[in-house]
């Protein structure tokens, strides 16, 4: 399923430096129960360094398959933001987002303009807007759709 | 305005006369290392992806992107899971398709070590590995660092990988380095200033006065440490050390880049060497690093030498140097795991691994080990000379790890505790 760009979603929070082996299993390091608890559609808002250490893709595709909708954090590891585009799921690093948000709260996120909106009192915090790459790899819904259709049937490596 | 190291090679790889900070490249990849694990199907639960084979030819892809340029390697051996095995075999099938170099017997270990040793890493390349410590090589003056599974079909497909470039830190390093202060203790210290957040997604450039007296190995961890302040990638200029150590190794030209000195950096942190104290990082994350005396009379149950960060042939000297003559303490594991084979067979010809066994540690093959593997139990206490010291890292989330040099590692098997260890040089 392709990226929208405004994403629209109930917001769960997490704290700083969780790294890659506690968010696998959706988060079940830090909250065992969370699979239970979060619907398809929600954001996690993290602290600083959200995705840090292992590049094992298992954490970031966990929260896809539970249908989380974005990750916005003070900060996000690189290689954990770039597989969560590549995956298809919209990472933002967006300095002050927790504390803009409290649990529960309704968030608008639109990926061109560069913005998050908690829905209750309007107000808003600012991020660099999406490269026109990474849009691109979100709407196809990851790298390896955008590829299919980007190379298309060449039938050989280096042909794009 | 000139450039660091790593926007020149960012910008040969872009194919571009410059770059800046922030720019979005599309870069030519000189090198792709991949580990056994990746091929195997249980990084893949679900089938959403295959294997790689599977997804170029899902893509549209029948012949992999530069076969010269792909090495792999057998992290864990003997494979000690049907997901591990199945990695391996699936590689090895790769391999007879797309081609490949694979690193496996007693050719691997370490895929981070083997890929250094074997001289797949050189001055000015920009190289990328499935693993997030492929941030290692840039002891060697190139630009490398880690990606996903999913980037690496990326990468297979089309040789190229899109990158924001990165603004760049300088670590100057200045004073006289003393000789029981190793890689370990100088990059637990810088971390300690920088936090856990300081170099996001940012290159770390090593420099000053001190960085020529700075050994290969102790570059290499210091390098692979890099990702644990979540930095992009970390770089030392290559010099007449690395330019000896790369000739020696490898084949062919390479080429040596210097950064400018006009380039810019968004900030300089910096950093006396002169009598420096030893540092170890307490449990929860690698920067939670202090002075070692901080940490004395710390009880602990495991004593690791281990890990792409620090098991090569300078630290299994300064182990054996420290065990020859004395014993672990009774209630208290020791395992020593070279890095690579290349490190094991050098160990082993030198005698320190029978020094080490006499010393009633036990020494593994080469292989990632206990850093992937659990070996703690609830409440247990770990110092390791690896890089991660993560709740639940090396096994339940209720043990602990502390991080320090080899040389301290050795000293804390000895006393059961936290010591400090020039009471053993």
């Amino acid at each position: 399923m392709a990226a929208q760009r405004a994403i629209r979603g109930r917001v769960w929070k997490f704290g700083a430096c969780l790294d890659s082996g506690n968010i696998a299993g959706v988060m079940a390091g830090v909250d065992p129960e969370f699979r239970n608890k979060v619907r398809p559609g929600d954001i996690i808002v993290a602290g600083i360094n959200f995705g840090m250490g292992s590049s094992s893709e298992h954490a970031p595709r966990s929260l896809k398959e539970a249908g989380i909708a974005a990750v916005a954090a003070e900060s996000i590891s690189n290689i954990y933001l770039r597989t969560l585009v590549n995956i298809g799921l919209p990472a933002i690093e967006c300095p002050g987002v927790s504390e803009m948000v409290a649990e529960g709260d309704e968030v608008e996120i639109d990926l061109r303009a560069g913005k998050i909106r908690k829905l209750g009192d309007g107000e808003v915090r600012n991020f660099p807007p999406f490269s026109d790459h990474a849009m691109a790899i979100l709407e196809k819904g990851g790298l390896i759709p955008f590829l299919r259709e980007t190379l298309g049937n060449k039938g050989k490596a280096g042909g794009a | 305005m000139g450039m660091t190291i790593s926007e020149k090679i960012c910008a040969r790889a872009a194919g571009s006369e410059r770059v800046r900070p922030g720019d979005m490249i599309n870069a030519h990849v000189d090198k792709l290392y991949i580990k056994d694990l990746r091929f195997a199907k249980g990084e893949d639960p679900k089938g959403l992806y295959g294997v790689f084979k599977d997804l170029l030819k899902d893509i549209g892809v029948t012949r992999a992107w530069d076969p010269e340029k792909v090495i792999i390697n057998f992290d864990e051996q003997p494979a000690r899971s049907k997901v591990r095995a199945e990695g391996q075999l699936t590689a090895k099938r790769f391999k007879e398709e797309h081609g490949a170099t694979i690193y496996e017997g007693e050719t691997a270990g370490i895929g981070h070590n083997v890929m250094v040793e074997k001289g797949h890493v050189k001055p000015g390349e920009f190289i990328v590995g499935a693993d997030s410590h492929s941030c290692t090589y840039g002891a060697l003056g190139c630009f490398s660092t880690g990606i996903g599974f999913t980037e690496t079909v990326g990468v297979l497909a089309t040789g190229r990988i899109w990158l924001k470039v990165p603004s760049a830190i300088r670590v100057a390093l200045a004073g006289k380095r003393p000789p029981w202060i190793w890689g370990k203790d100088i990059i637990l210290r810088i971390m300690a200033e920088i936090g856990p957040n300081g170099a996001v997604n940012k290159t770390v450039e090593y420099g000053g006065e001190a960085v020529k007296d700075i050994s290969i190995d102790s570059r290499l961890s210091m390098c692979n440490m890099a990702v644990e302040m979540v930095a992009l990638n970390a770089v030392f200029p290559p010099d007449e050390k690395t330019i000896d150590y790369v000739k020696q190794v490898s084949r062919g030209d390479f080429q040596a880049l210097q950064s400018d000195p006009d380039s810019e950096y968004e900030s300089t942190f910096e950093f006396d060497l002169t009598d420096m104290e030893p540092y170890v990082a307490a449990p929860g994350v690698p920067s939670n690093a202090r002075p070692l005396s901080e940490f004395v009379g710390t009880k602990i149950d495991q004593a690791f030498i281990g890990t792409c960060s620090n098991a090569r042939i300078e630290d299994l000297r300064v182990v054996a140097r420290i065990l020859k003559g004395r014993q672990v303490r009774a209630r208290v594991r020791m395992i020593v795991t070279p890095a690579s084979f290349g490190a094991y067979f050098q160990a082993r010809d030198e005698g320190l691994l029978d020094t080490i066994h006499k010393a009633k540690a036990m020494v593994t093959t080469s292989e990632c080990g206990l850093c992937t593997r659990p070996s703690l139990a609830a409440e247990e206490v770990c110092i390791s000379s690896g890089n991660r010291n993560f709740p639940g890292r090396m096994g339940d989330r209720n043990s602990k790890i502390f991080l320090a040099s080899p040389a301290s590692v050795a000293a804390a098997a000895i006393a059961g505790e936290i010591v400090d260890p020039r009471e053993f040089l």
